[in-house]
């Protein structure tokens, strides 16, 4: 054996690129295996483990007051495991330099570990019921502590119930329903300098919002095999004399929901990438060794001569794929190594996790060793089979002329006429490798639509800032005020200098019933005349507030299977007042991407209140020189909880855009490798076959060049259609892959710009170039004078 | 026999390094070649002969000497000149053939039509080779010796000056063999090709108007043969 394994030393220098090249992709498809594997176990099992930890609710109940003594028929509920009663509520904070920013005060009883939704310290300490020389202690998010160069010790000052307070952060601290930090869903993304999580004492946020003994919400985790439905409606009946704003499951918890979306994410990228890279890699091996067999015809006779058996010979030529994927399953662990701790160190940063979610997972690796050894063993042995059937005597003979068959075109005898003899030469070579052919179309197709799904993130959040930023809404600030107040009073702020527009309008929280089911919902009263806001079609046109009627958003249309003509129950949950009901009509479903909101004309909103000319925020649009003076007037003003800049929003979602650069850089490059490699494999299997001809067409006066262009002539056959099928392919992919990780929080539309698709297509004729470049190089050494000699 | 000499080899040699051995594979050779004679180039394997086959045809530079060929210096001709001297002049035959696999006798005949301003018509020249009937068919479905002269016809049919045949019948058997030294035959006295034939085949030295010897990269002995004999009267 050692005599074969020296000849497949041999074998493997002398067809280096080629082993090379297939090693690189099971090197990328094992790094893409082991790195978002990864980062998905690490990241699914830090989730588990936090939430476990933490008591991490199944079911949220808001009131608007109720009394602690309730919470003892709450816990005695059956399904119930755990209950814990709370106070939350958002506040302005009062910044040095006139900016805003809110917090939302979430109160712990003690002892904290006891609670649902408990929370971990960071840094620093736990804040006390009693701290020396009095005040308030709170803990806030790490995040906000950060992004406002806050230190521990430091004191930020809030408003609440119209009262000033300063608090002091003891530390810093996270629970499981802060992994992903958002207002609401109508906000794209965290926003860690104007929000945050203040965490307090019960006792303290009872003094704060005038609550003493009560609470405005009940967390529960239920025991398991718990009859939820009759578990939660038992809860909703105790609550409802004090107001039961809204109820929710888990499901529906935004930063749950958030990291949930992330994992189906990286859950379906997973399995998929690995696989199209493993499979062409596959693929690939199993032609090269078919061919391998088929040129070394005379060698494997001469073996068997010798007395070499058929095991020995198919094991000899298997190896060769088992080395290919043994050696790219080797550099595929060190890349992969690193990438998950990439990975990881990102999720690390968008979701505040407290478990060290880096690490190595060895089963992951050992999976991957057995995955691509497997790939190899797969192609290696089923290429071989040939061997098998070959008998020495015979394969000491001459091997008679390649086979030819017609190509499909012939039968279009009009354009076959038509064609030079080297293009015929073209089309009945690709068509006598039908299986070759098959590979190397599926291998480009792949590698246009990966590079597709690499660059329509972008297209995708260019696409949502337009809508967004441009469309949906205009507005240069949103206002929200602590209280509804009456339209005029926009007056004043409208005097301000250099504000353009303000229109006013009322965040209506609703329960939406129809035919038995509910959905919550957020209603937004606007005026019909008004130009800063607008919902949307589904195919991202505008629609105009009806005078009459209800657009209801697309969640709750989903959920509730509603379509425009019917009419719903809506039941107001203001939390100020009597809840209040009416019917109306569903005039249209809104798009919009994010928020999920539904709208209503303002007279409307303000007749289900029984109120007039009620509002609870306004939308402004200033002239951008004196956005800043009037920032700061705004911020002097009492009422206002807080000032929604939209440019800091768009920074935001830059700034996170430019994290993601080299996840998609890295995409392009190994999507650029793939088609690489297919192309650089099947032109040189194509050149070594051929080697003889191509040298009787230099021989009859053909220049290398010309030469060239035969090699050229074949590929192009090949590779324009499979980047033009590529193309629409990347679109399926884009859609399957959204399909996928599809969660009704937020709506992303798969759009893809023709920029896109042109850069994907430049993204195939470069690799189409590079690899035929490299591949055609021999043409260069194509010696003659070999013509001479003998054939085998 | 024309006496314009076509080319002239004067005091050609080719060495060749292979890894730490140099070979002399042609040592200071001359030789003319007469426009329209038949020239066969004998000798054992290793004599030099497929060299000064190469070196004739342009496939191949020598070390040192000159050649001309009609009043021009091949000597130091760069490659895209040799490729364009090999188009246009230079007609080639192999002992394996060389026809491309992929394409037609046909379509094999007229890759090599396109290269050159003037071509013989394919037609034609598959019909002076008897193959006007396979034209459809594919390397693979024709006999060693048919394979030879669509091989012929595919030389042929660009009109060349220089025909170089390669032991041309060195694959084939006996009658094959003949039929093809017929075919080349005919295409000296019908077209008046200049025609080198390289053998070890001793027996075809006969049908050559001159007859080179060589030996171990020199030319032995120049022969010239009043009388040919036609090659169906050759035996081997």
């Amino acid at each position: 054996m050692k005599v074969l394994n020296r000849r497949l030393w041999h074998t493997i220098r002398g067809s280096l690129g080629q082993f090379l090249g297939m090693a690189i992709i099971i090197t990328v498809g094992i790094s893409l295996y082991i790195g978002i594997t990864t980062a998905f176990f690490n990241l699914s099992q830090s989730q588990e483990v936090f939430y476990q930890d933490n008591n991490f609710a199944d079911y949220y109940f808001y009131v608007v007051r109720a009394p602690e003594s309730i919470m003892k028929q709450v816990e005695s509920v059956p399904g119930v495991a755990l209950a814990s009663a709370r106070i939350q509520k958002d506040v302005p904070v009062l910044k040095e330099e006139d900016e805003r920013a809110s917090v939302r005060i979430t109160s712990y009883a003690l002892p904290i570990e006891n609670q649902v939704n408990s929370i971990q310290l960071l840094d620093g300490r736990l804040f006390s019921e009693n701290p020396v020389g009095g005040g308030i202690e709170v803990m806030v998010n790490q995040g906000y502590l950060d992004a406002n160069f806050l230190s521990l010790g430091d004191k930020i000052d809030i408003v609440a119930e119209n009262k000033k307070y300063s608090v002091k952060v003891a530390g810093t601290a996270t629970g499981p329903e802060f992994t992903y930090i958002m207002k609401d869903a109508s906000n794209m993304m965290p926003d860690n300098e104007t929000f945050g999580i203040m965490m307090v004492p019960l006792k303290q946020a009872q003094q704060l919002f005038n609550l003493s003994g009560q609470f405005n919400q009940v967390l529960v985790q239920f025991t398991p095999g718990a009859d939820v439905d009759a578990t939660v409606k038992s809860i909703e009946d105790l609550l409802s004399p004090y107001g039961n704003l809204s109820s929710f499951p888990r499901k529906d918890q935004l930063s749950h929901a958030a990291l949930e979306g992330e994992l189906a994410g990286l859950d379906a990228m997973s399995s998929f990438l690995p696989l199209v890279f493993l499979s062409i890699a596959a693929a690939i091996q199993f032609v090269i060794l078919r061919r391998m067999i088929k040129t070394q015809r005379t060698q494997i006779g001469i073996m068997k001569a010798l007395g070499f058996d058929n095991w020995q010979i198919v094991y000899h030529f298997s190896s060769y794929a088992i080395l290919v994927c043994a050696f790219g399953a080797l550099a595929g662990i060190l890349a992969g190594v690193s990438m998950a701790s990439y990975f990881s160190d990102m999720y690390a940063m968008f979701f505040n996790l407290p478990q060290a979610i880096g690490g190595v997972n060895y089963q992951v690796i050992i999976n991957s060793l057995l995955l691509s050894l497997g790939v190899g063993a797969l192609a290696g042995f089923s290429a071989s089979r040939p061997v098998l059937s070959i008998s020495p005597a015979e394969s000491m003979r001459p091997s008679p002329p390649g086979r030819s068959s017609r190509s499909l075109l012939e039968y279009w005898t009009w354009l076959w006429s038509k064609l030079s003899s080297s293009w015929k030469m073209a089309f009945r070579t690709i068509s006598r490798n039908r299986f070759r052919l098959v590979i190397s179309i599926f291998g480009m197709v792949s590698a246009v639509a990966l590079l597709i799904l690499s660059m329509f993130t972008n297209d995708a959040v260019d696409y949502l800032m337009d809508q967004h930023f441009n469309k949906e809404s205009s507005y240069d600030y949103m206002l929200t005020f602590n209280q509804p107040v009456k339209e005029s009073e926009l007056l004043s702020i409208s005097r301000l200098e250099g504000v353009n527009i303000i229109e006013g309008l009322f965040y209506l929280p609703i329960r939406v019933h129809h035919q038995g089911q509910t959905s919550e919902d957020v209603l937004v009263g606007i005026n019909p005349s008004n130009t800063l806001k607008k919902p949307t079609r589904e195919n991202g046109s505008l629609i105009p507030i009806p005078s009459e009627g209800m657009i209801i958003s697309r969640r709750t249309a989903n959920r509730l299977g509603l379509q425009v003509g019917d009419t719903v129950h809506l039941e107001t949950l203001m939390g100020l007042g009597p809840a209040r009901y009416a019917d109306v009509k569903i005039t249209a479903v809104n798009h919009q991407l994010f928020g999920n909101e539904s709208f209503i004309s303002l007279p409307q909103a303000n007749q289900i209140l029984q109120e007039s000319q009620l509002i609870t925020g306004a939308l402004m649009k200033v002239n951008s020189r004196q956005a800043k003076i009037i920032e700061s007037q705004l911020s002097d003003m009492t009422g206002i909880t807080s000032i929604v800049s939209r440019q800091k929003e768009r920074d935001n979602i830059m700034s996170m855009m430019d994290s993601m650069i080299y996840m998609v850089s890295t995409m392009i490059m190994f999507s650029v490798i793939l088609g690489f490699v297919i192309i650089y494999n099947s032109v040189i299997m194509s050149f070594n076959e051929r080697k003889r001809e191509l040298a009787s067409l230099l021989t009859i006066g053909f220049t290398r060049r010309e030469v060239a262009g035969i090699m050229w002539r074949e590929t192009i056959p090949q590779a324009v259609p499979a980047i033009l099928l590529g193309l629409p392919a990347g679109k399926m992919l884009a859609d399957l892959y959204f399909k996928s990780i599809d969660f009704d929080m937020w709506y992303m539309p798969v759009v893809i710009y023709p920029s896109s698709y042109a850069l994907a297509a430049l993204g195939g004729v470069v690799f189409v170039v590079l690899g035929q470049w490299a591949a055609s190089r021999g043409i260069k050494k194509l010696n003659i004078i070999e013509l001479s000699k003998n054939i085998d | 026999m024309d006496t314009e000499v076509l080319m002239k080899l004067n005091k050609v040699s080719k060495t060749y390094i292979m890894g730490e051995v140099t070979v002399e594979a042609l040592k200071e050779t001359s030789l003319d070649i007469y426009s329209g004679e038949l020239l066969v180039i004998l000798g054992p394997s290793g004599s030099g002969k497929s060299t000064l086959l190469n070196i004739i045809g342009g496939m191949d530079k020598p070390s040192s000497g000159d050649i001309i060929y009609r009043d021009r210096s091949l000597t130091k001709a760069s490659d895209r000149d040799l490729t364009l001297f090999r188009r246009n002049e230079i007609g080639f035959v192999f002992q394996f053939y060389n026809l491309i696999s992929d394409l037609t006798a046909g379509e094999n005949v007229e890759l090599a039509a396109g290269l050159v301003e003037n071509p013989l018509t394919s037609q034609d020249v598959l019909a002076q080779v008897g193959l006007a009937d396979r034209v459809d068919h594919f390397p693979s479905q024709l006999s060693g010796g048919e394979q030879q002269r669509i091989s012929i016809a595919r030389a042929m049919v660009k009109n060349p000056t220089l025909l170089l045949c390669d032991e041309p019948t060195g694959a084939l058997d006996y009658q094959t063999g003949i039929t093809i030294l017929e075919l080349l035959k005919k295409a000296q006295q019908s077209m008046g090709s200049t025609i080198i034939i390289v053998t070890h085949n001793t027996a075809i030295g006969a049908i050559a108007d001159r007859l080179v010897r060589m030996r171990s990269g020199s030319i032995a002995e120049v022969i010239v043969n009043e009388a040919p004999v036609p090659p169906e009267r050759i035996e081997w």
